[in-house]
């Protein structure tokens, strides 16, 4: 019974990790670097939420879409402004995270200086609690499971099926081969991080709704999303969802049986274990 | 005036840890993204030692250097030979399981309630902040020029040549990985010094003061100074803490209501800063020196 509770509630609670950690993990496959940046993504699409959903006063639902586009758009508006011309002078992949930290303060506490410091709510439509099967949740939770689930569907099939993902895959594989071939490396790049971007701002806009909307909420999951990337492989889009969702129940499992405060111990503790035993290998 | 002081000595604090991770990152290539949680080791073990348990402030603070120089060992034999970005990952991981363990373990560390007083040590002599202080700086002092040292030693040389490649230097027969794990350990148990040195200077410790932001704020004075250079930690230390918190913060006319975002803008001043230098002076403001053994017998040869 603990345990599927557990997978239940780690479900529910992991449904923005997954998808942040789908967006995280294609940047990191097509141009080879970490992006800490991609923390701003996600609260760009919480604040992006909050100035339709509660400045224009749209409905919730309304403000999803809006707001995951803009954050798509604001992805592709810092890839060519900052991390282009960065690549494009061969800048080297640790350097290339060091200047996303750089991107990520410019960002977050530039939010900060325009909006000001306080947190946010989003307005939420209203909640009735369901009970199914025995376990409850409410009903913007189940919605919010739907479409994450919905959307990560989406993103897998155009990874793994479609000639976008296919472009991407073979510039991240082989550069050279992908553009003697036609691919436009371009146009490729410009799309994955317009994705990316929307997927972050999609996990943000959940992350904001369940609790409150902060300058600082893109910051407090871009670890574990930057871990479970690691852990599953130098770009694994698979991997990312198998060890988002494995990250997830063992949070809410280990929740269950001691203190949350030792999940959060225990599960770092184990991905250090994990990068130990088959970490990543590529520089 | 003592204000002045106390901000001195963090600015010693932060020039120690930035040459630090010179030595790491700039010599070895290790990206250390824990370096608060290895102060903090140092940080807290001397404080627990030192209210827990009464135990004299230096001694506590070499018993806290030694285990933080402990973790760092075992950190390095786990996770040294992955990749860059796994090493990064899992220092920042290691820097944040030490954050929640201080909070978690309230009956040694008092939790979110914090931990004190403190003092410093030298006791019944007047102004001990100043003379703690002048301690402060001769160990930094101590760091660059041993790391001056370093730089022109034969390890040194091998760091570097790890750095560039590593699969050359193992083929020329030097333990890589040995060397590594030695110089990282070394290295970390230094911040625990750092840390421990720091315990007097907050007199109240809290678990805030592990945030990951000491972390990128080392990093972002170390890759503007120059990581590769011997002086950059302390340049870029300078213009970055020097700059703002002490001569914006202290002497700057800002109005009251603007003086809350200060911190903010300051944050988001090293975050522009940080983009420019890497876009366009990836060096450092320093750029790189070379060791002078290297150009000594470059020139008899």
């Amino acid at each position: 019974m603990l345990l599927i509770d557990a997978i239940f509630i780690g479900l529910l609670e992991a449904s923005p990790l997954i998808l942040a950690a789908m967006g995280f993990t294609l940047i990191f496959y097509l141009n080879g670097f970490m992006n800490i940046a991609y923390a701003e993504s996600i609260t760009f699409g919480a604040y992006f939420a909050v100035l339709f959903n509660v400045v224009l006063g749209l409905h919730f639902y309304m403000a999803i879409i809006p707001s995951m586009l803009l954050s798509g758009a604001f992805s592709v508006a810092v890839y060519l402004a900052i991390f282009r011309p960065a690549l494009n002078r061969g800048v080297g992949p640790t350097e290339m995270i060091i200047l996303s930290v750089g991107v990520s303060f410019m960002l977050r506490y530039g939010v900060i200086l325009v909006v000001g410091p306080e947190n946010l709510f989003l307005n939420e439509p209203s909640i009735t609690y369901l009970r199914f099967l025995g376990m409850g949740a409410t009903n913007l939770q189940l919605v919010a499971l739907a479409l994450v689930l919905l959307a990560a569907g989406v993103l897998y099939w155009m990874i793994y099926n479609t000639g976008l993902g296919e472009q991407m895959r073979g510039l991240a594989n082989n550069r050279e081969l992908a553009m003697a071939s036609g691919i436009n490396p371009h146009r490729t790049s410009v799309a994955i991080w317009f994705i990316a971007g929307c997927a972050g701002g999609l996990s943000g806009v959940f992350t904001g709704v369940f609790a409150q909307v902060t300058p600082y909420m893109g910051w407090n999951v871009i670890l574990i999303t930057m871990l479970v990337t690691i852990v599953a492989g130098v770009g694994s889009v698979r991997g990312a969802v198998i060890a988002a969702i494995a990250a997830g129940i063992l949070t809410a499992f280990i929740t269950l049986v001691t203190k949350p405060l030792y999940a959060e111990v225990i599960l770092l503790t184990a991905f250090i274990g994990v990068l130990t035993f088959r970490g990543a290998r590529t520089a | 005036m003592d204000y002045l002081i106390f901000s001195l000595s963090l600015m010693f604090v932060y020039i120690g840890l930035a040459q630090l991770l010179h030595i790491q990152f700039g010599m070895a290539g290790i990206p250390n993204f824990g370096v608060v949680g290895f102060w903090g080791i140092g940080l807290y073990g001397t404080g627990v030692l030192y209210v827990n348990y009464g135990v004299p402030l230096l001694p506590a603070i070499v018993v806290a250097s030694v285990l933080s120089m402990v973790i760092g060992y075992i950190m390095a034999l786990l996770v040294l030979q992955r990749s860059g970005q796994a090493i990064l990952a899992a220092t920042l991981a290691l820097a944040a399981v030490i954050a929640t363990l201080v909070v978690s373990e309230k009956e040694l560390t008092g939790g979110v309630q914090g931990l004190g007083t403190i003092k410093f040590p030298f006791d019944g002599v007047d102004s001990r902040n100043l003379i703690f202080m002048l301690f402060i700086l001769a160990v930094v002092l101590a760091l660059i020029w041993l790391s001056s040292r370093l730089r022109d030693s034969r390890m040194g040389r091998q760091l570097v040549a790890i750095r560039d490649n590593e699969e050359l230097a193992a083929s020329l027969g030097k333990d890589t990985a040995a060397t590594k794990r030695l110089v990282f350990a070394i290295t970390c148990g230094f911040m625990g010094v750092l840390g421990g040195m720091s315990a007097p200077l907050h007199q109240f410790l809290v678990p805030y003061q592990l945030a990951p932001s000491l972390t990128f704020a080392v990093w972002i004075a170390l890759v503007l100074g120059g990581k590769g250079h011997n002086l950059g930690a302390m340049i870029g230390v300078f213009v970055t803490f020097g700059l703002f918190d002490i001569l914006i913060e202290t002497y700057a006319p800002v109005p009251a209501e603007q003086a809350i975002l200060l911190p903010n803008f300051k944050l988001f001043c090293y975050g522009v800063l940080l983009v420019m230098i890497i876009m366009f002076r990836p060096k450092g403001i320093l750029g790189e020196d070379k060791p002078r053994v290297a150009d000594a017998a470059a020139g008899k040869g």
